[in-house]
Order: structure tokens, then sequence, then C-alpha cells
């Protein structure tokens, strides 16, 4: 399951690593609040995606169906459970902002989606941007 | 046991994040299923392939669960927020959990379509892997669409005052705002996936032709969201236009029933255009001659299905305005 860690690896980094850059910014900008909302759903974010990761084989290998049932719908409350954490505790706590907790918990979704998105437009592959032409 | 006016709005706030989350649910829970059971169908085909295969289900069920993790918010902020008791609170909070549950409940289908698709078509074309996690990716992001209309929806019916506004018909307004945004987002979330999930085993087909096949699926899928728009339309409508103070039921029917009509009448018309669109894409990846036929018939065909969703729209604006 090496290409499914090196993904995780991959998304959960990047997206860590752009909450820290973008919450260093909102620091400098006196907006402590804001930062620690989007570190804060951020983190459940990659929780969840390594979630999503490390249990995705155990359910596909799982001896029996039951177990494997088990093991899926276990993940998804639990998983469910872990993402409202930093919501509820935005909505409870001053010290957190409710919107970049928000935008923190779909921070390795945007993260996914922009390193595609970028290979698309600024590919340096020349056949492909030969096609693109093209067509 | 007393209703009085606190109690009320506490239960229209459960009420309103149970079926925000329960319908929230539905969508996103089989978009995964199919994109497993692709998965597996993929796997079973090329075994060799299985790294590629499961990262792609990995990537494309954790897009498929935005749409509920949409609805889990508002259902959280339901919940846990403490909300000034009024009668027009009531229906603010029950319309916001139903505009986000039901909103979710087509992207999280769509989505599934084109995560599967991207399995099969990695165990066909292993050499297309990364541009067909690319292209299952736009497609799933564009299915994301009509749900965040709900949720934007839901956010403003939630945060916006309406306690200036008179009750009556303004709580009917309020609910049909909701209605309006959360049906309408469910056919073009499953329109949108059909096309997405035909690009990717498209591109799988003919490896050649991904451009066109990526270009005709956006344009397939941006039509297929038009009715989306129109619900928004109809739901801002309804949140933001003042309406005089009336006691009796008819002026309220009317805006409940414009909110119903206009998300009931896009569900229909974003599942059509989809099916053309689907077609359309199908006809591109195998024959890259007839493109420019296919793409008139695709957008005639579109037309012709959304006039339905316009017959809504005009009734939704004549209940709104005329009647």
């Amino acid at each position: 399951m090496e290409p499914l860690r090196q993904t995780e690896k991959k998304y959960c980094s990047l997206a860590l690593t752009t909450a820290i850059v973008v919450g260093f910014i909102f620091i400098l900008a006196a907006q402590k609040a804001l930062a620690k909302g989007l570190i804060l759903g951020t983190l459940f974010s990659i929780f969840n995606f390594i979630l999503i990761g490390e249990t995705l084989p155990r359910r596909i290998a799982s001896s029996s169906s039951k177990k494997s049932c088990f093991l899926a719908l276990g993940s998804i409350f639990f998983r469910y459970t872990l993402m409202a954490v930093p919501v509820v505790t935005a909505i409870r706590s001053e010290n957190y902002n409710l919107w970049t907790a928000i935008a923190g918990i779909f921070m390795v979704q945007l993260m996914i989606l922009a390193d595609h998105l970028r290979d698309y437009f600024f590919s340096t592959d020349s056949t492909r941007k030969d096609a693109l032409w093209k067509n | 046991m007393d209703w009085d006016i606190q109690t009320l709005t506490k239960v229209s706030a459960f009420a309103g994040a149970g079926m925000c989350m329960g319908f929230g649910a539905i969508g996103a829970a089989i978009g995964e299923g199919m994109t497993a059971a692709q998965a597996n169908e993929a796997v079973s085909r090329s075994p060799e392939q299985s790294g590629d295969i499961f990262k792609c289900m990995l990537v494309g069920q954790a897009v498929a669960e935005s749409a509920s993790i949409f609805a889990l918010v508002v259902a959280m902020i339901l919940l846990f927020t403490n909300f000034s008791p009024s009668y027009i609170m009531v229906a603010v909070l029950l319309s916001s959990g139903l505009s986000m549950g039901l909103g979710a409940i087509g992207s999280g289908v769509g989505s599934g379509f084109p995560a599967g698709a991207a399995c099969i078509g990695m165990a066909r074309q292993p050499a297309m892997s990364g541009r067909l996690m690319t292209n299952m990716l736009i497609g799933s992001a564009v299915c994301q669409t009509p749900a965040i209309f709900a949720l934007v929806t839901s956010f403003i019916l939630i945060f916006t005052d309406f306690s200036s506004y008179p009750l009556s018909p303004t709580w009917a307004a309020i609910l049909g705002a909701g209605l309006s945004a959360g049906l309408a987002a469910i056919g073009p979330g499953i329109g949108g996936g059909l096309v997405a999930q035909t690009s990717c085993l498209g591109i799988a087909r003919q490896p050649k032709m991904v451009t066109p096949v990526t270009n005709l699926m956006l344009l397939g899928q941006a039509v297929s969201q038009t009715t989306a728009i129109y619900g928004l339309l109809i739901s801002f409508i309804l949140m933001f236009k003042s309406f005089p103070a009336s006691a009796e039921w008819a002026p309220a029917a009317a805006l409940l029933a414009a909110g119903l009509c206009m998300g009931i009448g896009a569900i229909g018309p974003g599942i059509g255009e989809g099916m053309a669109a689907q077609k359309a894409v199908d006809g591109v990846a195998r024959n890259s001659e007839a493109i420019g036929d296919l793409t008139r018939i695709m957008l005639v065909g579109q037309a012709v299905a959304e006039s339905t969703g316009i017959y809504s729209l005009v009734i939704a604006l004549v209940l709104i305005f005329v009647v």
C-alpha cells in the first residue's frame, strides 16, 4: 500500500504547510482567532484523510464481510464525530474563528484539487500542451 | 409538556440539524459506495494496478464526502449555537437544515460516478492514470457546486437577521427559500456526475481525445448546473424581497409553493441535461470527427430539457410577484 501512504503524506504535508503559512500571515495581522481556527480545522481534516487511507485496505482485505462492514461503518461514525470537533470547538470558544475552522476542514480536499489543477493548467509536458492547442 | 417559544426554537434547531445530516448522508454514502464498487471491479480486472486504483478511490471518496461534510458543518452550527427565540427563527432553522441536507444528496451521488469511472479507466488504460485522476477531480469538484449553493443559502438563512420582517408570510418565504435551493441542487449534482463519469471512461478508451473530452465535459456540466442556479435565484428572491404583512394563508402558501415549484422542477432537467451531455462526451471519445455535430446536438437537447426548468422558474416568479 505504498502509493496510498505516499498520497497521504503528499497531501497532508501540503495541507499542513499551507495552514501554517496562512495562519502565520493571520498572526502577523493580529488575527489570532482566524489562525487558530484554520490550523485546528486543518489538523482534523488531515486526521480524517489519514483515517480514510488507513482503513481502506483493512476494509477491503478483511477476512469476513461482517468484519469489513463493521470496519466501514465504524470508520464513518468515528470520522464524522472527529470532523465535528473543530466546528463545535469554534462555536463554543471565541479563541477559534468558526469560518476559518470550516475552511480548514476542507484543506486536504482543496490541496488535492489545487495540485491537479496546477498540473492541468501549468503542465510543462510539451505533448500535452501541443494537444491542448491543436484541439 | 410546555411548548413555549424557547422550546419550539430548540426543537426546530434539533429537527433542522437531524434533517440536515440525515438527508446529507444519503448522497455521499451512495457515491462512496459506487466508487468502492467500481474500484473492486477495476482491481479484479487489473490486479497489478491495485496501488493506483486504491489511490484514486481514496482521493475520489475524499472529494465525494465533501457534500456530507457541508451538511455536518451546518448541523453542528444548528445544534450548538444559541439562537434568539422567535417564530421566524423556527422557520429559519428548519429551512437551513432542509436546504443543506437536500442539497448534499445530488452532489454526493454525482461525485461518486467519476471517481468510480476513473478507477475502471485506470484498469483499462494505466498509462493515463494521472490524467484520469485530474479529470475525475475536476468533474467531481464541479459536481459539488449545487451543494455549495445550498450551503450558501443555509448560511445566509442562519446569519441574517429576519426579526424585523412580519411573521406572515415571511415564515413561508424562508421555508420556500431553503426548499428551492436544496431540492434544485439534487438533479444538477447527479447530472454533472453522469457527464464526468463518461468523460473518465472516454479518456481511458481514447487517450488522444483527452482535451476535447474534458472541455466538452465542462461545457455539459456547466449547462446542467443552470437549474441549480434558478433554484438559488428563487431562494435569494424569497430571502431578500420584503413581503407585506398578511394575516391570510394564501400569500404564505404562494411563497412556499414558489420554492417547492422551483426546487422540484429543477430535479428532472438537471439529470436530463446530464444524460444529453453524457452521450455527447461518449460520442466524442468514440468518433472525434463528429465533435461539431455532437456538441450542437448536445446543446439543442439540453436546451429542450432545460425548458421544463424554465417553466418552473416562470411559475415560481408568478407565484412570488403576481399571485
